[in-house]
């Protein structure tokens, strides 16, 4: 890609101003932008109620109390998943329509008009044009609703596998 | 016997099979469906499953839930291969001839969807029709195209259902498991019973040999 000293300096200012969030809140929302579905973190299921109601109900079955804590927390790990993997299903990445269905060539005006302020360049354009076409390639690529929540489902899998191993090997060996 | 669990609710091990589902804590038994979803059936299916169980523990209960939500998740999984069949083959057919200008729209979708399941109007079997005549494909050659596009994402919801059978097997394998634990139970505690009854007897016996 071909530089243009106007765009970069524009580009430098810009992010000068850009500091990101200064308070404690905003620095704690911020850190969380990109968490997905929270399964790579590490639960702390040992202070939640139902984690003491299930350890409780486990071990009048008779199993000993290191067996009724690794049961209980293997069982609320695997809701834990199956709730995320539910989620995960029912909300997947929607359709950007309107970058789906637009016509690049038809979109060169548009461009020309958009970049005309920063004193573009026809390869500017070119430029701008065909990055906005390999967006649209992706974005077709994702495929409608039932693709895109396979394919975020899928991303679970591993979860999944852990989760229930875990259980499974709590119980058979409680 | 009751069990206390939190939320006032309680898990009666001589309850019947059917309401013992209802009564365990509400985050394993209560099942999160779709909007299309039934959730009578969805609990006839828990019942079934569960009355093939012999006087289950709640443990057993809560593991046969989350088999039972595994036996769901096929059954939709299993729905979305043919959904997305139908996806590939409405982007097939917009992009086919001179609908470019109408890729993969709502229209498209709607009009193959009632088609396919034979709910078409005239007006919409007519344009699906036009549309394949003008593609020169047939319904099944569409079809066939359609797999073939849509392979990669068909491959993914086999490996979900894959999973979802890995999971009920390893909830099959810990069912079995807290069951023989409870028979080895209650064997150990009537052998234990049977030992009881018998030693005074032969206790009293060795006393009176020692004192003879």
């Amino acid at each position: 890609m071909t530089t243009n000293p106007r765009r970069n300096l524009a580009n430098q200012c810009n992010a000068l101003k850009s500091t990101g969030p200064r308070s404690v809140a905003g620095k704690r929302a911020s850190s969380q932008n990109s968490r997905k579905h929270g399964l790579s973190s590490v639960p702390d299921f040992e202070s939640s109620l139902e984690y003491q109601a299930l350890v409780d109900l486990i071990a009048k079955e008779g199993f000993s109390g290191f067996a009724c804590a690794d049961i209980a927390a293997g069982l609320l790990n695997y809701r834990r998943v199956m709730d995320a993997y539910y989620d995960t299903y029912t909300s997947p990445e929607p359709v950007d329509e309107f970058l789906r269905d637009a016509n690049v060539k038809a979109s060169n005006p548009i461009f020309i008009e958009l970049l005309s302020p920063s004193g573009s360049e026809p390869q500017d354009v070119r430029e701008m044009a065909a990055f906005f076409a390999s967006m649209q390639t992706q974005e077709r690529r994702k495929g409608g609703p039932v693709s895109r929540r396979s394919a975020d489902s899928h991303k679970l899998i591993r979860y999944q596998r852990n989760g229930i191993a875990r259980l499974s090997r709590a119980v058979r060996q409680g | 016997m009751l069990y206390n669990v939190h939320f006032g609710v309680y898990v009666d091990v001589a309850m019947p099979v059917e309401d013992k589902s209802k009564s365990l804590l509400p985050f394993l038994s209560s099942p999160k469906l779709l909007p299309n979803e039934s959730e009578a059936e969805f609990q006839s299916g828990l019942q079934s499953l569960l009355s093939e169980l012999d006087n289950p523990s709640p443990l057993a209960v809560a593991l046969v839930s989350q088999l039972n939500e595994c036996l769901w998740w096929i059954r939709r999984h299993t729905a979305d291969k043919e959904l997305l069949l139908h996806e590939a083959m409405a982007r097939l057919l917009s992009k086919a001839g001179n609908h470019w200008d109408t890729y993969d729209n709502h229209k498209v979708s709607e009009a193959l969807e009632h088609y396919l399941d034979g709910r078409a109007d005239k007006d919409e079997a007519v344009w699906i029709d036009e549309i394949l005549a003008e593609s020169k494909l047939t319904l099944s050659d569409l079809r066939v195209r359609a797999f073939k596009d849509a392979a990669r994402h068909i491959k993914m919801v086999d490996d979900l259902i894959h999973r979802q059978h890995q999971t009920i097997r390893h909830l099959q394998r810990s069912i079995d498991s807290i069951d023989y634990k409870s028979r080895l139970i209650k064997r150990m505690d009537l052998e234990l019973a049977a030992l009881e009854s018998k030693q005074p007897v032969t206790g009293a016996l060795t006393l009176d040999d020692k004192s003879s």
